[in-house]
């Protein structure tokens, strides 16, 4: 028997590809006769075009056109589209402005330079109206749509009566997803009714239907190419307006397109973590017991869209409370529309929830890692489950043998090292283990390789590796004669990429066509070898690429088989999906994150020293590729913590630091020795591999683990995320210095 | 760098280039009302042509081991070029204004960000780009290393920071991964492969192989 | 970008006629500020005038003097022995400063003559008397946590995003200049302008000029030095507040000291006072303390940087403690 695959960190089967340059993301394809596309975007927020003057643009040399909603071909999708439906953004259809960057036209021309420099001379004249972009202005707008029922269980607000109370107020700043590649799409209609696609997507499928359903055509009209999409963090789950736009100038050019979105856009056009305000309030006996969890949250939304998330999801499960509420209400700005960002809700609400059970702890005196196993769901508490499986207390016990929590001081500001005030902080996350319908395909070829297709998507964790590894264990074919093919509309459907569930979701189907696969081949071998003649299939043994009979020395290679049959390749095609485990089982990934920072007396830096972070995700797959994901959340988290705020001038609406340089994503140097652990125990019940998912719980709590270390280290809490220098810098060292000069700033 | 003070640059100025080309289209135009259809087309290719070779300077330079001669416009950038002129699409576009390196390169050895200068000021460089890193089939040790190390996830920023990193070494700048940490900070990995990369890159310099 | 004309001339007085003699021409060397300004939209000159092949890249020291030529690149110039023996102090501004890809680009001259990075003087759309003279201040009731607490202006609250200069002005260089009218020398300290009511004008230099060396004259200062620098993140981003700080220390007293901050004035910002203040005194954290209240007596802070004030208090301090190693 081979060595299992399922479980070695075998290296990335398109990394020579990525290390090559020769990995081709959408706007590396080049197509005869190729536009470019430049777009005019809104500088303002709220109104309506009066006016648009193309004609300096049209004169400008190489210019083909300028689309815009005066001159756009219809959309037939827009048509009977129910105005008070809040079902996104149509572009080009009117002349209403929602929010500032929304684009007002595009500008094609046969060079990129020329397309560029021509759309600055397009002149757009607006009609302004007062526009709303500040939460905190507009909360009398909130409100309630009916996905976001009030939670209760027990009784509402009993934390209220509660010996020991913990109320606070947490703020997560608008984030962007950011990714390293810009969006944008290239569009080409191959005849007035055929359109050929390049994008940036988490699901081909899903932009060949939202196509489908706009421009009202048969599916098989519309090919989706997307093998390689650099990075996506949710921003790629939807087919955004630009890329609708570039489409309708595509079909009235006649000629294919391409459009790459500049940085200061990719804050405006494709989505965003939606800034959130969370009341949390906690209530404990004497002894550290949960009595009462309300969870309030507020955040934002477009003007022609609801987006919800899951904010408030986590505080109804993690703990072992009996009295539990929860309350979630949007407020409309003028700002695109929101889209789930890594982690996404989860990762929000878990920063006030792990936060605030830190507060508790020193309320209580407690260990904070003591309150957390104290108060432990065994059982799922919201749906009244057993959870399928649940190893966070062995994910407490080994991340804090790791990061050394027993070296720990209890009191706030008592530890130092090197002229640095030293803080230890932990957090707990979640996200449930889904697991979707996958369609595969599975093609062995007489020379005994195997050649796998499905409409997925990998944006970055290894989803092609991993696919193989699993089939090699279910075939026995070895992983250098497996090919996993994926990013094409014509594959079999495939979901998003998307709530960590590309492994369960693919990995099941994978599992099944290989299944079905052996099936067939053991048919053929009953109907056309004599040494298989009487065996029932259920005798019939796969190993190492060969068939055999239980007890019985006869053996055929797959390759023997169908060379013998005269056969170039036999196929099979199997979809599957979950069963009603999911009834009868809660489903949960969880992780526990430590940190230790260092803190700069003086100036408020904060420095992440060391970080453990473990995973309860059932059966990892691949080992290294799932290290990746991990650190990666743990790098997106410490941006969250420490780094991250698009800030907006609610005078203009704009964002004022819309640019790599301004909006601080992590650089190498902010990042910290990470050490990730893998509980690496089998769920019994989600899917045939046992693996849970860990995209998201990846980075859900990191945040907390850091602002806990930071009041652990200097005895002030930041609410506020993220933790710049200013908000942890000693106020009373500042203070006694105004007191000195008498100044008063 | 300009070295003397604006006192007033308001955008959306015309520029001469832009008179001159408005002349010859419109001079296009006032010819083709006496010309049929498919002539009024090709009467305005010509001039786009035409004009094209004023507005556009010869450079020369040598690329991945081979002299590239191309005719560009002044204002295009080394990654334009690169990208969509020579389809050497390996060199990525992050941020269009240094400030993420995925779009590294080598310029007479040196790491630069190639979206910060143009094409014609590359007159007689050597540039490597990172589909002229690897020796034929045999991978540099750096890439090679990045695969060992997973030291990316989507890939994107990968050729960047690959180039970087070799450059890193080759300065003296990988002595330490505290010191890798923050030469290779002018690389932004947003799949947060950081600790990876540190480890690919020590594994590199400890293995003592030229790069 | 607009289209524009570009010529490499050969000789200096040939840059400097193409530059003096055409209002739209800029010399460009490194490229990395006016090209991104030029994408932005915020300068739209119509000729670039290359002078990166001009013979101004030596580092060589004139009897006692450090002679850098203009076109010295920051990453040569932060690892070169001369540097790195004789002015610590600016080795370690210039690596505190963007990436090592930038730093390769990026010339002495041409990281004197970087522009602000004021949101509003890059947003095309949004008021900024630096960018577009009298369309107002949008930093000013902005956002303007990144701003000034010294020099500034009703006009402008921008600061000068270089770490280098702050070294430089603190270690008391002088900028050699050419231009149609000759050649001068400029005082650091007086190259760069504070905004007034002329905020456009970053510095003192004339139209046509060339930045050509700048030099540094012998100093003391080679052993307690420290440049510390405080930003959003850990590398590759610009300062919240900097600070070189320089101390001649002998028998455990400051006989002369040299400070500078950056990222709070519109030009590198010399704390003089705070200098005298520390000459004759022992290297101890009450001194340092004293003359870092001293610094900040003419500070004015806005809405969203108020913070800068003790930030900066703390930060000289933690600097001048760090380079007397107490």
């Amino acid at each position: 028997m081979k060595k299992q695959q399922t479980g070695q960190s075998m290296d990335r089967v398109d990394g020579r590809l990525k290390v090559t340059g020769g990995a081709k993301y959408f706007a590396d394809h080049h197509l005869p006769d190729l536009l470019y596309a430049a777009l005019v975007c809104s500088p303002i927020s709220n109104g309506t075009i009066k006016n648009i003057n193309t004609a300096k643009a049209l004169k400008a040399p190489g210019v083909a056109d300028v689309v815009s909603h005066l001159n756009a071909p219809p959309v037939p999708g827009y048509k009977n589209a129910d105005p008070n439906a809040k079902d996104g953004l149509k572009i080009f259809k009117d002349n209403r402005i929602y929010s500032n960057g929304q684009p007002v036209a595009v500008v094609l021309a046969n060079t990129l330079e020329r397309a560029v420099h021509a759309a600055s001379l397009v002149e757009v004249q607006y009609d302004q109206e007062t526009h709303y972009t500040d939460i905190n202005a507009s909360m009398g707008k909130a409100f309630q749509n009916n996905r976001m029922k009030d939670y209760v269980r027990g009784e509402a607000d009993a934390w209220k009566k509660a010996a020991v109370t913990l109320d606070a107020t947490y703020t997560i700043p608008l984030e962007v997803h950011n990714p390293m590649e810009l969006a944008g799409i290239i569009a080409h209609w191959d005849t007035p009714d055929t359109l050929v696609l390049y994008a940036k997507t988490q699901g081909v499928k899903n932009v060949q239907d939202t196509v489908k359903r706009l421009f009202q055509l048969p599916e098989q009209n519309i090919t989706v190419h997307s093998r390689f999409v650099g990075g996506g963090f949710g921003m790629a789950l939807r087919v955004w307006p630009m890329e609708v736009a570039t489409i309708l100038a595509a079909r009235k050019i006649r000629k294919p397109v391409k459009l790459v979105i500049t940085r200061d856009q990719m804050f405006t056009l494709v989505g965003y973590r939606p800034n959130a305000i969370q009341k949390l309030s906690l209530g404990a006996t004497n002894d550290g017991k949960l009595t009462g969890i309300t969870h309030e949250a507020v955040a934002v939304t477009s003007p022609y869209e609801d987006f919800t998330e899951g904010i408030v999801a986590m505080s109804k499960f993690m703990y072992a409370c009996p009295n539990v509420n929860t309350r979630y209400k949007l407020v409309p700005l003028n700002l695109s529309t929101p889209v789930w960002m890594r982690g996404p809700g989860e990762a929000t609400g878990a920063f006030a929830l792990e936060s605030a059970i830190d507060e508790l702890s020193y309320k209580l005196n407690m260990d904070p890692l003591q309150l957390r196993i104290l108060n432990h769901a065994d059982t799922d508490p919201e749906k009244d489950l057993p959870f399928s499986s649940k190893y966070l207390k062995e994910a407490y016990e080994l991340g804090a043998e790791k990061i050394g929590w027993t070296n720990r001081k209890a009191a706030p500001r008592s530890m130092q090292e090197d002229g640095m005030l030293v803080g230890y902080g932990m957090s707990s996350g979640t996200f449930g283990a889904f697991r979707g319908k996958a369609t595969v395909s599975a093609t062995l070829k007489a020379d005994g390789s195997l050649i796998l297709q499905s409409a997925a998507a990998d944006i970055g964790p290894g989803t092609a590796t991993a696919m193989v590894q699993i089939a090699a264990d279910v075939t026995g074919i070895a992983p250098s004669k497996i090919q996993f093919m994926l990013g094409e509309s014509a594959y079999p459907f495939a979901p998003q990429q998307g709530g960590s569930s590309t492994v369960s979701t693919l990995g099941s189907a994978v599992t099944d066509a290989c299944k079905a696969l052996q099936q067939k081949l053991a048919s053929l071998a009953i109907s056309n070898v004599p040494a298989f003649k009487n065996a029932t299939p259920g005798t019939i043994i796969f190993e190492d690429g060969q068939l055999l009979r239980a007890g019985q020395p006869e053996k055929i290679t797959y390759e023997s088989l169908l060379q013998q049959q005269q056969l170039p390749e036999v196929n099979v095609v199997a979809t599957s999906q979950s069963g009603d485990e999911r009834k009868k089982y809660s489903m949960y990934s969880f992780s526990v994150h430590f940190t230790k920072v260092h803190v700069h007396p003086q100036t408020g830096v904060v420095r992440i020293k060391h970080i453990v972070s473990v995973a309860d995700a059932g059966t990892i797959v691949n080992t290294k590729t799932a290290r990746s994901q991990m650190i990666g959340g743990v790098v997106g988290g410490i941006g969250m913590a420490l780094t991250e705020e698009a800030i907006l001038d609610h005078r203009f609406g704009r964002f004022v630091n819309n640019n790599y340089a301004d909006y601080h994503v992590p650089v190498n140097a902010d990042t910290p020795p990470t050490d990730v652990y893998f509980i690496n125990k089998k769920d019994p019940y989600i899917n045939p591999m046992g693996s849970k998912g860990m995209g998201e719980i990846a980075l859900i709590g990191f945040a907390a683990a850091v602002s806990n270390a930071v009041y652990h280290a200097t005895g002030k809490r930041v609410r506020d995320l993220p933790i710049t220098p200013d908000k942890v810098l000693d106020e009373k060292a500042a203070l006694q210095w105004k007191v000195e000069n008498k100044l008063n700033t | 760098m300009p070295q003397e003070n604006d006192q007033q640059h308001y955008p959306h100025r015309k520029d001469k280039h832009e008179a001159r080309r408005d002349f010859l289209k419109q001079s296009s135009a006032v010819m083709a009302l006496a010309l049929t259809p498919p002539l009024v087309i090709k009467a305005a290719q010509h001039d786009e042509a035409i004009a094209g070779i004023f507005e556009k300077m010869p450079v020369s330079m040598e690329i991945n081991g081979k002299k590239v001669q191309v005719s560009v416009e002044p204002r295009v950038t080394l990654l334009d070029l690169l990208r969509e002129q020579l389809q050497l699409t390996g060199t990525k576009k992050g941020c269009d204004h240094g400030q993420c390196g995925a779009c590294t390169v080598h310029v007479d050895g040196q790491r630069i960000n190639s979206c910060l200068t143009l094409a014609v000021m590359q007159e007689g460089k050597k540039i490597t780009t990172i589909e002229g890193l690897a020796n034929g089939e045999q991978l540099h040790p750096v890439q090679e290393a990045f695969i060992k190390h997973d030291g990316f996830q989507c890939g994107y920023c990968t050729p960047g920071q690959i180039m970087s990193a070799v450059a890193c070494i080759r300065e003296g700048h990988a002595g330490s991964p505290e010191e890798i940490r923050e030469f290779m900070s002018g690389n932004i990995c947003r799949c947060g492969a950081y600790d990876n990369i540190v480890h690919a890159i020590m594994d590199v310099k400890q293995g003592g192989k030229t790069v | 970008m607009n289209q524009f004309s570009y010529v490499r001339p050969a000789s200096l007085k040939a840059a400097v006629d193409a530059v003096a003699k055409d209002n739209s021409a800029r010399f460009i060397a490194g490229g990395t500020n006016l090209l991104d300004l030029m994408k932005s939209g915020v300068m739209i000159p119509e000729k670039l005038v290359d002078i990166n092949r001009l013979p101004l890249k030596d580092i060589q020291l004139n009897g006692n003097t450090l002679h850098i030529g203009a076109l010295a690149l920051n990453s040569e110039l932060a690892a070169h022995e001369l540097v790195t023996t004789h002015h610590p102090l600016l080795s370690q501004a210039l690596l505190a400063g963007a990436s090592q890809q930038l730093r390769n680009m990026a010339t002495v001259g041409g990281n004197m003559m970087q522009r602000t990075r004021c949101t509003y003087f890059y947003d095309t759309t949004m008021p900024c008397n630096k960018r577009s003279p009298n369309s107002g201040c949008g930093a000013i009731g902005g956002i303007n946590r990144m701003h000034a607490i010294f020099g500034a202006s009703e006009s402008c609250i921008a600061v000068h995003p270089s770490d280098m200069c702050v070294a430089l002005a603190a270690l008391d260089a002088t900028v050699l200049v050419t231009g149609p009218k000759g050649n001068r020398r400029i005082p650091f300290t007086d190259f760069h302008r504070l905004p007034g009511n002329t905020p456009q004008l970053d510095n003192n230099l004339a139209k046509g000029e060339l930045i050509t060396a700048v030099e540094i004259p012998a100093n003391a200062y080679t052993k307690n030095v420290y440049y510390l620098k405080v930003r959003d993140r850990a590398s590759y981003a610009f300062a919240l507040v900097s600070v070189a700080a320089a101390l001649d220390i002998s028998n455990n007293v400051i006989r002369s000291a040299r400070l500078a901050m950056g990222g709070v004035a519109h030009k590198p910002w010399r704390l003089y006072e705070a200098e005298k203040a520390l000459a004759g005194k022992t290297p101890t954290e009450e001194n340092f303390r004293a003359a870092a209240a001293i610094a900040l007596q003419s500070a004015k802070t806005y809405q969203h940087n108020q913070f800068k004030t003790g930030l900066s208090v703390n930060s000289i301090q933690t600097a001048l403690l760090k380079a007397a190693s107490v």
